[in-house]
C-alpha cells in the first residue's frame, strides 16, 4: 500500500502553527500550576526589590529607586524565559519526547513560542510586585512619568525576550547540557543588559558586546521613562528592542526548523 | 542476644562512608573544566554584578563593601545547595532503606553534601583574592590567610543551617528550591551583605544574629579594612559557630523526627519517587 | 554469633491492623485488617496477591519503616516497635526496580556505604563486600560505575546490599519486577542458596510460578487481609482445574447468545465481555473448560485459548466465597 500525503496548504499549515502556539501555551500554564520552581523568580522578586532599594536608600541615594525596582522585574522576565526554553527543550528531552515532539504534526516552534509568549506574560506580574514592595515596605512611590513610552519599551521587551528564547530553545536543542546554560546565561547577561546598573558605566571595550544584548537598550529606555527629563531616542530604542529579538526569534526559529529537519533524517537529535 | 548497640566509630564512619557520594556527586557534576568556566564564571559575574552597584553610586567604598559582601555570600549560597543534594538523596530511593538500617540518618545527610564545602570555599577565594584588587579589595598576607580561614568556617557554619533547612523541606522537596533560594535572598537582605545592620530597625538585627554569615561576614570585613581587635574577631567567630552548632542540632532532630513521624504516619515509601 | 530469643518463629505476626488517613477529615483507608502470620526459620515464605493488596505494607511495617496500628510484629522474637534497634540488625531488604542504588558510585562503592551503617569496621566491610560481589558474580564488575549496570546486575547488587548485615530475616518485596526471564530464574537461584545458609526469606510477588518456583509455603493475601497459607502446589493444583477461557472476535450479534449459552454450562461461574467481541470464561469445576471451548468450537468461535485465572478469585471461588468483590 501506497500512502500519499499531500502538502499542506496554506490555510492548513497556518491552522497547524496556531494549534501549537495554543497548545504551547496551554501547557505552559499548566506547568507554571503544577511546578513551583517555575515561579521561583515571582517569589524571590519581592525580596531582591528590597535588597536593591536597600543599597540605593543606604547610600542616601533615593534618586536610584527606580534603578532598584525596575531591575528584579527585568530579571524575572529573563529568568523565566531563559527557565522555559531550557525545560521545554530539556524536559522533553528526559522524557524521551523531544524526538515525539519534533515530528509531531503541530510544528514545534509554534509549541515553543506558545509557551514562551505564556510565561512572558505570566512575568509581568514581576513589575507589579516590585513597584508594590517598594511602596509599601520603603515608602517608595516610584512615578512612571512618561507612560507611554514606558508601555512601549515593556510590550517591545516582552516580545524581543519571547524572541530571544525562541534562540536559546534552539541552543539546547543542540546541545546536551541545557541545564548547565542555564546558569551560566543568568549574570553575565543581567550585567551586558544594564539591568541595574546602566551599560555606559561598563568600560568602554564592553560597549559593543552590550549594544548586542536588548535588555541594555530595554533598561535604559525604561529608566529613562521613569526619568521626569525628556526622554532622548524613543524610537531608536523600540527599534533596536524588536529588531535585537527579531533576530533572535528568526535565527532561533530557522535553528529549531533545522534540527527538525535533522530529526526526519536521521531519527534523533544531533548534540554537541 | 542481639545488640543494639553499634560499635564505636560507625558515626564517623558512617559520615565519611556518605561523603565518597559528595565526591562522586561532584565529579559527575562538573570537570575542572566546566567549573571553572560554567561555575565559578557565574558566581564571580554575579559578584561583579553587585560591585558594579558600587560604581553607580559612586563610592570606592561601597563598591569595596558590596564586592566582598556579594564574594563571601557565595560560599554560604553554594553550601545552601546541601538541600538540593539531600532531596536528590531522597528521590534516589535509599530513604527507606537508611531508615531500616541499624544506623541514625543524621550522619548520612550530614556526609552526604560535603562536596559544596570546598566548592564554595574556592569560588570565594578566587573572587576575594584574585579579582578582589581590581575592585579596590585588598588584604596583606597576613589578614588574606586569616581571611581564608574564616572563609572556611563561613562554609562549615553555613552548611549546619544549611543541613537543618533541608531537613525541613524533605518533608515538602516540591518547596526545596524556594527555601533555598529564600534562604539566600534574605541573608543578602539581612546579613550584612549589602548595606550594614545598622541600616535595618533592631528586631531585623536580632533576627540576623541567627545566621552564622551575619558573624563571620563581619570578620572579614575587619580583616579587609585591617581594624578589627582581637577580642572582637573572636567574640564574631564564637558566636557563629555557637548558632551554627545550633542549627546542626535542629538539624539533627529534624532528620531522626523525619524518620519518626515518617513511620507513624506511613510516609516512607518503598518506590519512593 | 547469637541471634534471637525464641526458637522458632522467625516473623509472628498477631492481629496486624494498619490503618492510613484520618487526618483532617480525610478518609480511613485500611490497609491492613487482622492480619496472622507465623514463619518459622529457614523458611522461604511467600506472599501473593494483586497490586494494592497490601503486601507492601507489611513489608514496610517487618521492616521497621511503617509502624502498626494495632497488634503485635516479632521478628525473631523482637517487638518490630518496641525493639526496633534489635530487629534493624536481623533484617534485610531488597526492593524491585533501580531505586535505592548510588548510581554514580560504583558497586563496591555502594556496598561499603551500607557495611559502614551496619557498623562494620574497615577489614569487616571489605571482606564482607569482596565476599559478597564475587558470590553474587559482580567481582567483574565491582569497581563499575552502576549505572553502567544492567537490571539484571542491579537486583543482584540490592540482593548483596541486603545481606550486607548477615541478615536472619530477608525480606524481598517484588524483587524481580521488570527484569528479563532469564535474569529473574538467576535471581531466583541465588535467592534459593540463601535459604541453605538457615536465613528465612519473605519473598512478595504477584507471580504465581515465582512463587510455586522458590517458596516452601505462601500466603495468599488481598485487601488487607490473609485468604490462606498453603504449599505452592496445592495453590498450582486450583489453578490448573479452574481455567479461564478466553474468546475473541466475536459478532457484536453474538455477544448475548453466546453468553447465554455459556453461563448455562455446568462448572461456569462467570462470563464477561472484557472488550468488544471478547468474552472471559471463569470455570469453577473439573472438566468445565474444555466442555466450555467445545461449546464455543460448535458456535463457530475458533480464536479460544485458555489462560491462567486470577489466584485470589480462584481462592474465592474454591471456599464459596463468590460475594466479595476482587478488584484488579
Amino acid at each position: 500500500m501506497t500512502l500519499i500525503i499531500a502538502p499542506p496548504t496554506r490555510l492548513e499549515s497556518a491552522l497547524a502553527y496556531l494549534n501549537g502556539l495554543l497548545a504551547g501555551s496551554e501547557r505552559e500554564v499548566r506547568e507554571l500550576r503544577r511546578s513551583p520552581d517555575r515561579l521561583m523568580a515571582l517569589v524571590t522578586a519581592p525580596l531582591l526589590t528590597l535588597v536593591f532599594l536597600a543599597i540605593m536608600l543606604q547610600a542616601g541615594r533615593e534618586d536610584l529607586a527606580p534603578f532598584a525596582v525596575l531591575a528584579p522585574a527585568l530579571l524575572v522576565l529573563w529568568q523565566m524565559a531563559l527557565q522555559t526554553s531550557g525545560d521545554t527543550v530539556e524536559s522533553e528531552r528526559e522524557n524521551g519526547s523531544l524526538e515525539a515532539l519534533v515530528v509531531a504534526p503541530a510544528p514545534f516552534p509554534a509549541v515553543i513560542t506558545g509557551r514562551i509568549a505564556a510565561v512572558t506574560t505570566v512575568s509581568m506580574l514581576g513589575f507589579v510586585e516590585s513597584w508594590l514592595v517598594a511602596a509599601l515596605v520603603f515608602g517608595v512611590r516610584v512615578e512612571i512619568y512618561h507612560p507611554w513610552v514606558f508601555v512601549g519599551a515593556v510590550l517591545a521587551t516582552a516580545y524581543a525576550t519571547a524572541g530571544s528564547a525562541m534562540a536559546l530553545a534552539a541552543l539546547f536543542v543542540r546541545t546536551r547540557a541545557a541545564r548547565a546554560f542555564q546558569n551560566t546565561l543568568t549574570y553575565p547577561f543581567y550585567i551586558l543588559g544594564g539591568i541595574i546598573v546602566p551599560v555606559s558605566y561598563l568600560p568602554d571595550w564592553l560597549e559593543p558586546a552590550t549594544r548586542l544584548v536588548f535588555l541594555s537598550w530595554s533598561s535604559d529606555l525604561m529608566r529613562s521613562s521613569l526619568d521626569a527629563g525628556p526622554v532622548q531616542g524613543v524610537a531608536l530604542h523600540l527599534v533596536m528592542i524588536v529588531l535585537l529579538g527579531t533576530l533572535g526569534g528568526v535565527v532561533g526559529g530557522v535553528l529549531v526548523r533545522r534540527a527538525l529537519a535533522e530529526v526526519r533524517q536521521t531519527g534523533t537529535i544531533g548534540h554537541a | 542476644m542481639v545488640g543494639t548497640r553499634l560499635p564505636r566509630g560507625t558515626t564517623a564512619r558512617v559520615v565519611l562512608a556518605s561523603s565518597r557520594n559528595a565526591w562522586a556527586d561532584l565529579a559527575a557534576t562538573f570537570t575542572p573544566l566546566t567549573w571553572t568556566l560554567g561555575w565559578l564564571g557565574r558566581i564571580v559575574a554575579q559578584v561583579i554584578f553587585y560591585a558594579l552597584i558600587g560604581s553607580l553610586l559612586g563610592s570606592p567604598d561601597r563598591m569595596r563593601y558590596l564586592y566582598i559582601g556579594a564574594a563571601v555570600v557565595a560560599t554560604a549560597m553554594e553550601t545552601l545547595l546541601v538541600v538540593s543534594t539531600s532531596t536528590r538523596e531522597r528521590y534516589s530511593g535509599t530513604l527507606p532503606l537508611l531508615v531500616a538500617s541499624p544506623s541514625r540518618l543524621w550522619p548520612v545527610f550530614l556526609g552526604r553534601s560535603v562536596q559544596w564545602l570546598p566548592s564554595g570555599v574556592a569560588t570565594a577565594t578566587v573572587a576575594l583574592f584574585a579579582i578582589g584588587p581590581a575592585f579596590g579589595v585588598r588584604f596583606t598576607l597576613s589578614s588574606g590567610f586569616a581571611a581564608f580561614g574564616v572563609l572556611v568556617l563561613v562554609a562549615i557554619t553555613t552548611y549546619g543551617y544549611g543541613l537543618a533547612l533541608a531537613a525541613l523541606v524533605l518533608r515538602f522537596m516540591r518547596l526545596r528550591n524556594w527555601a533555598t533560594n529564600l534562604s539566600y535572598t534574605v541573608m543578602m537582605l539581612i546579613c550584612g551583605v549589602t548595606v550594614p545592620l545598622s541600616f535595618w530597625p533592631v528586631w531585623l538585627q536580632g533576627a540576623a544574629q541567627v545566621f552564622p554569615l551575619t558573624h563571620t561576614l563581619h570578620v572579614i570585613r575587619l580583616l579587609e579594612g585591617g581594624t578589627g581587635d582581637s577580642l572582637t574577631i573572636l567574640t564574631s567567630l564564637g558566636l557563629a559557630v555557637l548558632t551554627s552548632l545550633g542549627w546542626y542540632g535542629v538539624a539533627a532532630f529534624l532528620l531522626e523526627r523525619l524518620a519518626t513521624a515518617g513511620r507513624r504516619r506511613g510516609s516512607i515509601e518503598f518506590a519512593e519517587s | 554469633m547469637q541471634y534471637g530469643r525464641a526458637v522458632g518463629s522467625a516473623v509472628a505476626v498477631v492481629g496486624l491492623r494498619r490503618e492510613f488517613g484520618g487526618r483532617r477529615g480525610q478518609p480511613v483507608v485500611t490497609a491492613l485488617k487482622d492480619v496472622n502470620l507465623q514463619i518459622p526459620e529457614g523458611e522461604i515464605h511467600g506472599l501473593l496477591g494483586p497490586n494494592g493488596a497490601g503486601k507492601t505494607t507489611l513489608c514496610k511495617i517487618l521492616s521497621t519503616v511503617l509502624l502498626p496500628t494495632r497488634g503485635s510484629v516479632e521478628i525473631c522474637g523482637y517487638d518490630v516497635e518496641s525493639e526496633t534497634a534489635a530487629v534493624r540488625r536481623l533484617i534485610g531488604i531488597v526492593f524491585g526496580g533501580e531505586r535505592g542504588l548510588y548510581t554514580r558510585l560504583t558497586a563496591r562503592g555502594n556496598l561499603e556505604f551500607w557495611a559502614s551503617l551496619y557498623g562494620l569496621s574497615g577489614t569487616q566491610s571489605q571482606r564482607r563486600v569482596g565476599q559478597l560481589l564475587e558470590r553474587l558474580g559482580l567481582d567483574q564488575r565491582a569497581d563499575t560505575r552502576v549505572e553502567t549496570f544492567s537490571r539484571g546486575m542491579k537486583q543482584r547488587l540490592h540482593l548483596a546490599r541486603g545481606l550486607i548485615g548477615d541478615p536472619r530475616v530477608l525480606i524481598l518485596d517484588e524483587p524481580t519486577t521488570g527484569m528479563d526471564p532469564v535474569a529473574a530464574q538467576e535471581f531466583r537461584t541465588l535467592v534459593t542458596s540463601l535459604q541453605t545458609e538457615g536465613r528465612t526469606i519473605l519473598v512478595t510477588t504477584h507471580d504465581m510460578a515465582e512463587a510455586e518456583a522458590i517458596c516452601d509455603r505462601v500466603t495468599l493475601i488481598d485487601h488487607g487481609s490473609v485468604l490462606a497459607t498453603e504449599r505452592p502446589s496445592t495453590l498450582g493444583r486450583w489453578i490448573t482445574r479452574y481455567a479461564r477461557v478466553r474468546a475473541s472476535g466475536l459478532l457484536p450479534a453474538q455477544v448475548a447468545p453466546v453468553t447465554a449459552a455459556l453461563s448455562g454450562l455446568d462448572g461456569v461461574a462467570t462470563v464477561h465481555e472484557v472488550a468488544e467481541g471478547t468474552l472471559l470464561v471463569d470455570t469453577a469445576a473439573d472438566g468445565a473448560a474444555p466442555a466450555v471451548m467445545r461449546l464455543l468450537l460448535d458456535l463457530g468461535i475458533t480464536d479460544v485459548a485458555t489462560t491462567r485465572p486470577d489466584l485470589a478469585e480462584v481462592y474465592l471461588r474454591v471456599i464459596g466465597n463468590r460475594g466479595m468483590r476482587v478488584d484488579r
